[in-house]
């Protein structure tokens, strides 16, 4: 038991939860993830073009998860001990919510530099999903 | 326009109470408000009726708004079931002053309830989710917890708030909630064992995060001439605001603050002719510290960043300029999610009537209440004012 997010609404993101794909607005030139609705800055609807990113940024928000996480998150919460998860200021302008991966989140803090790798985000409903978590830049 | 009366208010006691039902604890708090009105009101009166839930645990998902009306006797009640996650019932109380206004009731009843004691731990990390924005943020791992956290962590990094900051909170609400005999926490804590809790989600620890209760309240709102039918003591609702803003903390421009609350509040104090100067005593939404930090900063009581120190100036105490959470908040008086919005409101009819046994404060005039969805998708802010317009 989970959130419930039908493997057909997470298929239909997929670019967005691999690389973070952006929706750039051609009426304020702001940045808006995912690239779907009205744009964040302006609130202007249907002007968002898709816009691959880096994959880079910077933590703006951080938070090591020690308890309660939602059951799609218990085993590996139960696994790491702690969960790190971080708001990125992307390069190119849009901030994202990600997990971090490949490090110990406690020595993650904001202003640090990222960078984007895909991973095992959760398994439900016997299909493993993937997505893309954040690790500290080399 | 026409003018709008609280007439009554109440809440069930918030806490844990594996013997009740959702319907008996709604139960409790009507039977409760209508024992507050000065006058007997004959409950087939009421015009309109709007519950707030967000339906923790599934149990009654679909018209939860009628199956607890009608165990009140309200059988044929027109009721709408308000869902706007913690703010259900903040907007259901708005609901209900729309409805007097625009002359459609001119008897409403405004109320909530939740259960959220009697799951397993998994169900109800399940449930306390589901507010969040699912699809994107939810799948980064965070928790309900979490998304504070980042405000907090901004918070602390862009404006040199502190833990000790945080921890003022925690320990003033419980304060306060030790002399509220509904409320679900009724203890004292120390500073020293607020900031050296357990971490949840860090920066916030055990003690920055309020508990999950079970609890009902209702409020029941009138016209001017069916509040002269009921009260020489009457409590006029002077403004209402309501905004929404984007579900997900990561679309919105600030982490530090919750622009809804701005918006609602603009609103509120613009109706009701003043400013956040002139508010006597507020109930905020602390669902964690951390937000009634920002609750004090967006609502105008401090400015911008500044909330920390004016926590701990004592401005907030029961005897400073402008108590908040006087009931002990969410943190000690506990956080039944559809039940919080209306619950706030009670506190505010009590202290404005003199009511509130060992926890009143004197000399209070005009109170505000604060309900927030989510992490701020949804915000209403109400002014009470004692006597007639
Ligand atoms: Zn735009």
């Amino acid at each position: 038991m989970g959130a419930y997010l039908s493997v057909p609404s997470w298929v239909r993101n997929l670019d967005s939860r691999y690389r973070f794909v952006l929706g750039e607005c051609t009426e304020c030139g702001g940045y808006t993830f995912p690239p779907e609705g009205a744009c964040v800055e302006c609130n202007a609807v249907g002007t968002l073009e898709p816009v691959e990113p880096a994959g880079t940024g910077e933590v703006v928000a951080q938070t090591v998860i020690e308890s309660g996480a939602p059951p799609e998150f218990a085993a590996l919460l139960d696994a790491q001990g702690a969960i790190g998860v971080v708001l990125v200021e992307l390069d190119e302008g849009a901030r994202v919510p990600g997990m971090l991966t490949d490090c110990d989140p406690r020595e993650v803090a904001r202003g640090d530099r990222v960078e984007s790798v895909v991973r095992r985000i959760y398994e439900q409903e016997g299909i493993v999903r993937y997505g893309a978590k954040f690790r500290p830049e080399p | 326009m026409r003018e709008v009366y609280l007439v009554g208010a109440a809440q069930s006691a918030f806490g844990s109470f594996p013997d009740e039902s959702y319907r008996s604890l709604f139960a409790a708090a009507f039977e409760r408000a209508l024992d507050s009105v000065d006058g007997d009101v004959d409950r087939t009166s009421i015009d309109e009726a709007y519950v707030g839930s967000l339906g923790v645990g599934g149990r009654q998902l679909g018209l939860s708004g009628p199956a607890v009306t009608e165990h009140v006797g309200l059988d044929g009640t027109s009721c709408t079931r308000i869902e706007n996650a913690c703010a259900a019932s903040g907007s259901a109380f708005r609901q209900g002053v729309l409805a007097v206004r625009a002359g459609a009731a001119d008897l409403a009843l405004a109320g909530g309830v939740e259960v959220m004691t009697d799951t397993s731990g998994e169900r109800t990390r399940e449930w306390l989710g589901v507010s969040g924005e699912t699809e994107w943020e939810r799948m980064a791992g965070t928790t309900f917890a979490g998304v504070y956290a980042h405000m907090a962590d901004a918070h602390m990094a862009e404006h040199g708030t502190t833990r000790e900051h945080l921890s003022s909170v925690a320990v003033k609400n419980h304060a306060n909630g030790a002399n509220n005999p509904d409320a679900h926490l009724q203890f004292e804590t120390t500073l020293d064992d607020a900031m050296d809790a357990a971490t949840v989600a860090d920066p916030l620890n055990l003690f920055d995060c309020c508990p999950t209760s079970d609890g009902a309240s209702v409020a029941l709102l009138a016209s001017r001439e069916t509040a002269e039918e009921l009260t020489d003591d009457p409590i006029r609702v002077t403004g209402s605001g309501q905004a929404s803003s984007r579900v997900g903390l990561f679309q919105r421009p600030s982490l530090t603050s919750i622009p809804a609350t701005g918006d609602a509040a603009d609103q509120a104090y613009d109706e009701a002719g003043v400013g956040p100067e002139d508010v006597d005593f507020a109930e905020v939404h602390d669902c964690f510290s951390i937000a009634e930090l920002v609750a004090c900063e967006d609502l105008g009581f401090c400015d911008a960043g500044e909330a920390g120190e004016y926590v701990l100036s004592g401005a907030t105490e029961p005897d400073g300029e402008r108590p908040v959470n006087l009931s002990g908040g969410l943190k000690s008086k506990g956080h039944p999610i559809g039940a919080t919005g209306t619950g706030q409101i009670a506190e505010v009819y009590k202290q404005l009537r003199g009511e509130a046994g060992e926890r009143q404060v004197d000399g209070l005039h005009r109170g505000l209440t604060h309900n927030v969805g989510g992490s701020g998708g949804a915000v209403a802010v109400h002014v009470f004012e004692e006597g007639w317009a």
